[in-house]
């Protein structure tokens, strides 16, 4: 294990709903995995709040159980920076998704949505994914396209998707590759295809 | 024309004040309004937040074939203003509000249909169109004329 021969990676990948990004984030996972012998960990930040929600879960969970590869599964919902121990630097890590994390983060405590509580949770997210990324072999964090309508109706959505853009942004600069998934193709958009 | 597009939050601005130095910028999101009449005297201007512009003309006419009319004639008046001078140039920015679910309202979704079509108006014209995602820019049309 050494610290040369350690090159961490983030992988960034978005798409809208029922896009496929799931499963390519999986597929691109194991991929790494197959090429470098590390243990697959998926790391949920889901808390079930509906049936409907639960069986997603459920279904994703068969997929990834049913598959070749062993997935090993993580729970998290919040501060994913304090699980950088659980981690080392063969690890491949896979995050799906940062909305979820982020609605985690911003209604879980009932919080008042003033500029330093928005800037601490945009900093948490952020940093606890960097974290994470500087402790693993390759960090792969799944997010959603929902940027691409008016949002200026509703100050809550506003502020919300202005959030989620700037993490975004902070994302796709520190990723080593960034894909765009339209309709189940990947469309490469940051780095060179492995 | 330079026609630069992309979700909301996106990076757009930054990424056209990284590309396009001392430019002159007019916002629609600071007064609402842009100019059909340039009356500027720089060579190199931005014209930010069309949509919010494009609003405005369909809060004042409810047919969409006469806000596109306006929307040209706009469009046509940018660009004689480029072509009497070589130097001069305009690069528009537009935020994509077009790929959410229908919208409940009518006015919205005036609004977004004319925005949609204004879009591809601009495009056809514009020499160079970008489309930012998160800070990246992606070419989607060069070197083309009208």
């Amino acid at each position: 294990m050494s610290v040369l021969s350690h090159n961490a990676s983030l992988i960034f990948i978005t798409g809208g709903v029922r896009s496929g990004k799931s499963s390519f984030a999986e597929k691109h996972a194991e991929e790494i995995a197959i090429e470098t012998g590390g243990q697959l960990n998926y790391l949920a930040t889901g808390v079930p709040s509906d049936p409907e929600m639960t069986e997603r879960i459920e279904k994703h969970q068969r997929d990834r159980e049913t598959g070749e590869c062993q997935w090993k599964t993580v729970e998290r919902s919040v501060h994913i920076g304090e699980l950088v121990s659980s981690f080392n630097s063969e690890d491949i890590v896979l995050l799906d998704c940062v909305t979820t994390l982020l609605n985690n983060e911003l209604f879980s405590r009932g919080h008042v949505w003033d500029n330093l509580f928005l800037t601490n949770v945009q900093e948490s997210v952020v940093s606890g994914i960097l974290k994470l990324k500087n402790q693993a072999k390759a960090l792969i964090v799944v997010s959603n396209e929902v940027l691409n309508e008016p949002l200026a109706g509703n100050e809550l959505v506003f502020t919300y998707g202005k959030l989620l853009g700037r993490i975004h942004q902070e994302l796709v600069k520190e990723a080593d590759q960034a894909f765009l998934v339209e309709a189940g193709v990947p469309v490469l958009m940051k780095g060179v295809q492995r | 024309m330079h026609f630069v597009t992309g979700g909301a939050f996106n990076g757009k601005r930054a990424w056209v004040k990284k590309v396009y130095k001392d430019a002159v910028w007019v916002s629609a999101y600071e007064n609402g309004l842009l100019p059909a009449e340039l009356a500027i005297t720089t060579n190199l201007l931005v014209l930010e937040g069309i949509e919010i512009w494009i609003r405005e003309l369909t809060k004042q006419h409810d047919d969409a074939n006469q806000c596109r009319e306006i929307w040209n004639c706009c469009l046509n008046g940018w660009h004689r203003w480029e072509k009497a001078d070589p130097n001069r140039l305009v690069v528009v920015i537009g935020t994509d509000i077009t790929k959410g679910i229908v919208p409940m309202e009518k006015e919205n979704r005036l609004w977004r249909d004319v925005t949609g079509w204004a879009y591809q108006d601009l495009a056809a014209k514009a020499e160079k169109v970008d489309f930012i995602w998160y800070g990246i820019n992606q070419t989607i049309k060069s070197g083309g004329d009208c």
